[in-house]
């Protein structure tokens, strides 16, 4: 029988916990586990639990340019007087409370980082809206059309794209840091809009409803124009969603009644893939793209958070020795 | 005797680690109310992960029960709201619904 350095030209080394950056198809034994380990590639997506918030509640932003650095802010359940304002802070396994929200807000929307964010809308149509700085929340311009529940896209407190919103509407805006302009319209006015987009000239709405019908419509924007591009499997709103236009991923929502299902987009069309654990609507959302996805919160009322891991990406295994 | 198609649960989700992405790459999890878990029945990896969780395995009927008080309790929390507030300032501003578990 061979043995394991005569392949590899290494002894399997023992260590006390994981090594800190071990590399692709490295195996190791962890000493405080007893188990042995192996840095292997993940062959599908999936979703895996992350945190609690420390506040359980729904229809709250979510910014975040990956699911190890996101915010959460305000949230409800509706209306005003119930909403809230906190907001907290993730980094990959906990939940931290920072500063809140000058104003409560449910159905918020969020765009940016966990450094860098702006939060437009709230339940009372009054368009208010704040910029977070890493630190604090300041109030600025209201979003002129004054809705809630838009759908946004972007990467920073100065480049913010804040499209559709309740009632349903087809008004975009972008935000520059210090005032709003309006841009063109998207094509079919909804609200509960999945956005995707890490810059205000490259971004996707995905989704929504209009009354009480949920639409699988799926449109691009190139800084000037939306585009109608392939539809979603599944019609939904108040869904989770995050990523790029050419890389993106939805995920939950209602259809009506709350849906599990993930959707992976490649730039051309949807696939479905692995669902979330927790079938919700109105969760926080935040991300890089169809591979790395971050779903917090949501309604009926929760603290639960889910990490998505896409396929490709580096993990570490523990091998099954019996 | 119908075949059971899922095996149910009671488990406190405690966050990261509680479902790990390897385990949610084989099985196909679902939560409901009550924090009840749904998996899939005569199945290694879901057994393995109940047992990982300390999870207090249930009946359907058993299951069924525990998401019916939470459901209920949730409806009546909203029944007991002011108009003012179920109004629906949004679409999605609704009274929690009734679930049914499958077997």
């Amino acid at each position: 029988m061979s043995e394991y350095k005569s392949i590899h030209g290494a002894k399997v080394q023992t260590y006390s916990s994981n090594p800190a950056n071990p590399i692709l198809g490295q195996v190791w034994f962890n000493a405080t586990s007893d188990t042995l380990r192996v840095q292997s590639q993940t062959t599908a997506g999936a979703w895996s639990t992350g945190g609690d918030l420390n506040t359980a509640r729904s229809y709250l932003g979510g910014a975040g340019a990956t699911k190890n650095a996101a915010l959460a802010f305000g949230g409800g359940p509706p209306p005003a007087p119930s909403a809230k304002t906190i907001t907290e802070s993730y980094n990959g396994t906990a939940w931290t409370e920072v500063n809140d929200m000058n104003s409560k807000k449910a159905f918020v929307a969020g765009a940016g980082t966990y450094t860098s964010a702006i939060a437009s809308g709230g339940d009372q149509y009054s368009g208010v809206s704040e910029s977070w700085n890493g630190t604090n929340w300041t109030s600025i311009a209201n979003e002129p059309s004054g809705k809630n529940a838009y759908g946004a896209a972007g990467a920073d407190n100065t480049n913010a794209l804040f499209f559709g919103g309740s009632p349903p509407s087809s008004e975009t805006r972008y935000w520059n840091g210090s005032s709003w302009t309006a841009l063109n319209n998207i094509n079919t006015a909804r609200a509960g809009i999945g956005g995707a987009g890490k810059t205000y000239t490259q971004a996707l709405a995905a989704g929504g409803q209009s009354g009480s019908t949920r639409v699988a419509i799926v449109e691009s924007f190139n800084g000037t124009n939306w585009t109608e591009v392939n539809d979603l499997n599944t019609a939904r709103s108040y869904m989770g969603s995050t990523g790029t236009q050419t890389s993106a991923l939805v995920y939950a929502g209602t259809i009506p009644g709350v849906t599990a299902v993930t959707e992976e987009w490649n730039g051309s069309n949807w696939t479905e893939t692995t669902n979330v654990s927790t079938a919700r609507e109105g969760g926080a959302s935040a991300g890089a793209n169809n591979t790395d996805a971050l779903l917090s919160g949501g309604s009926p009322d929760t603290a639960a958070t889910e990490e998505w891991t896409g396929a490709g990406a580096s993990v570490t295994r523990t091998i099954d020795t019996d | 005797m119908a075949h059971k198609t899922y095996q149910y649960c009671v488990a406190e989700n405690w966050g990261k680690g509680f479902i790990e992405h390897g385990e949610s790459s084989k099985l196909t999890f679902s939560s409901y109310p009550g924090n009840v878990w749904q998996v899939p029945a005569h199945n290694k990896h879901g057994n393995l992960w109940i047992a990982k969780v300390a999870g207090s395995v249930k009946t359907l009927a058993e299951a069924q029960t525990i998401v019916d008080a939470e459901v209920q309790a949730a409806q009546a929390v909203w029944d007991s709201l002011p108009d003012a507030n179920k109004a629906p300032a949004v679409e999605s501003n609704k009274r929690p619904t009734d679930i049914t578990l499958e077997e």
